[in-house]
């Protein structure tokens, strides 16, 4: 019995590894393929890159408190911040992570700001029960407290922004996460 | 015969789903109270206590953000040992410790310290109840709210008589049910 238990243990442990040897092999090659991403080039790069594997390095400044689902990357400089959003396979960014520097590998997305988008936003801020998920996500201090006025004067500024870039949107980007690695 | 059977099931099934989740039980309850009330007060996060209080450093000589100026807020601040990183921008510095963080306005010289120290065990009640671990966990926690299901239904049915689901059990449901029903019609 002791025998038959062993061996199923070691089968086991031998599948258990090949998969985790496999899965790495194919997330480094992965990692390897990416375009790498700074901070300060972000902006500039993400519209080439929508919906493509991108690799980004910076040093997290903020974590949302509310589940953890969004931290933000800075350089030195925290002028410019990237927003990264939780993928499929990460639960939470955990507020530890704040002050480390990362490396992470993500899918680049772009979420259209419209007219439509901003009237639905503000139909929701002028409804009485708060809505923490609507809305664009900054990352800035206290983006969490903003008020009801602070939301529909931001909501009048990219009206405004809206209608100086001559186009009908405004392009906010993030990286999606698949994962990421702490670097020392 | 065959309903004293179906009730001595019904009390074992009530009885083992008991024992099972106990522990999930106690650790979703606890995480519950938590995560009701963490945005009260100065219960700002549900898994970090936090405290604030503001003081002066010196101001960096030239203007200039180095390792050495770094280490001293640190020394002044009582927190060697604790750097992980620091951003600035135009007028100001943060760096960032294993413990919290320290603002500073570089113009003035006064700071912002947040210190911050983990809610052990809560935290980890915390991780289950936000689901934030995912993978099998998600199909665990499943079974559990089945399991509640049914040690709420089998719960109806383990006494009879005055104090069964016929008479006493039959208005204390009702105003569990009513309870989150008003609740639902006045605030939703």
């Amino acid at each position: 019995m002791i025998k038959k238990n062993s061996f199923i243990a070691v089968i086991s442990l031998i599948f258990a590894y090949a998969c985790t040897q496999g899965t790495r092999e194919s997330a480094e090659k992965q990692l390897s393929d990416t375009v790498k991403l700074t901070v300060a080039s972000f902006l500039t790069a993400a519209p080439n890159y929508v919906n493509k594997p991108v690799q980004i390095l910076g040093t997290v400044s903020h974590t949302c408190k509310h589940g953890g689902k969004r931290m933000f990357l800075v350089d030195e400089n925290d002028s410019i911040s990237v927003e990264i959003t939780t993928g499929p396979d990460i639960a939470k960014f955990d507020e530890a992570l704040i002050g480390s520097r990362l490396r992470v590998f993500g899918i680049l997305k772009e979420e259209r700001i419209d007219e439509k988008y901003l009237s639905e936003w503000e139909n929701e801020i002028l409804k009485p029960q708060p809505n923490h998920n609507v809305g664009v996500h900054t990352g800035a201090k206290g983006h969490v407290d903003q008020t009801s006025q602070d939301k529909l004067d931001q909501i009048a500024a990219y009206r405004e922004e809206i209608k100086k870039s001559g186009k009908d949107h405004l392009s906010f980007y993030s990286v999606e996460a698949i994962n990421f690695e702490e670097l020392k | 015969m065959q309903r004293r059977k179906l009730q001595r099931w019904n009390n074992a099934l009530h009885r083992d789903l008991g024992y099972l989740f106990f522990g999930m039980t106690i650790i979703y309850a606890i995480s519950g109270i938590v995560l009701n009330h963490f945005k009260s007060g100065a219960f700002k996060h549900p898994d970090y206590s936090k405290s604030f209080w503001e003081f002066t450093v010196s101001r960096p000589a030239d203007g200039k953000i180095t390792k050495s100026y770094i280490d001293n807020v640190l020394k002044e601040a009582g927190e060697e040992g604790h750097y992980k990183s620091h951003i600035f921008s135009d007028n100001s510095l943060q760096i960032f410790l294993t413990t919290g963080s320290i603002t500073i306005d570089l113009a003035s010289g006064s700071a912002y310290q947040e210190k911050k120290q983990t809610r052990y065990i809560i935290k980890e009640f915390n991780l289950l109840h936000y689901n934030n671990i995912k993978k099998a966990y998600t199909w665990y926690s499943d079974i559990y709210a089945v399991a509640l299901i049914l040690l709420a239904i089998t719960g109806l049915f383990i006494l009879r008589g005055k104090n069964g689901i016929l008479k006493r059990g039959a208005w204390l449901t009702a105003i569990g049910i009513i309870i989150p029903a008003l609740f639902i019609l006045f605030y939703a």
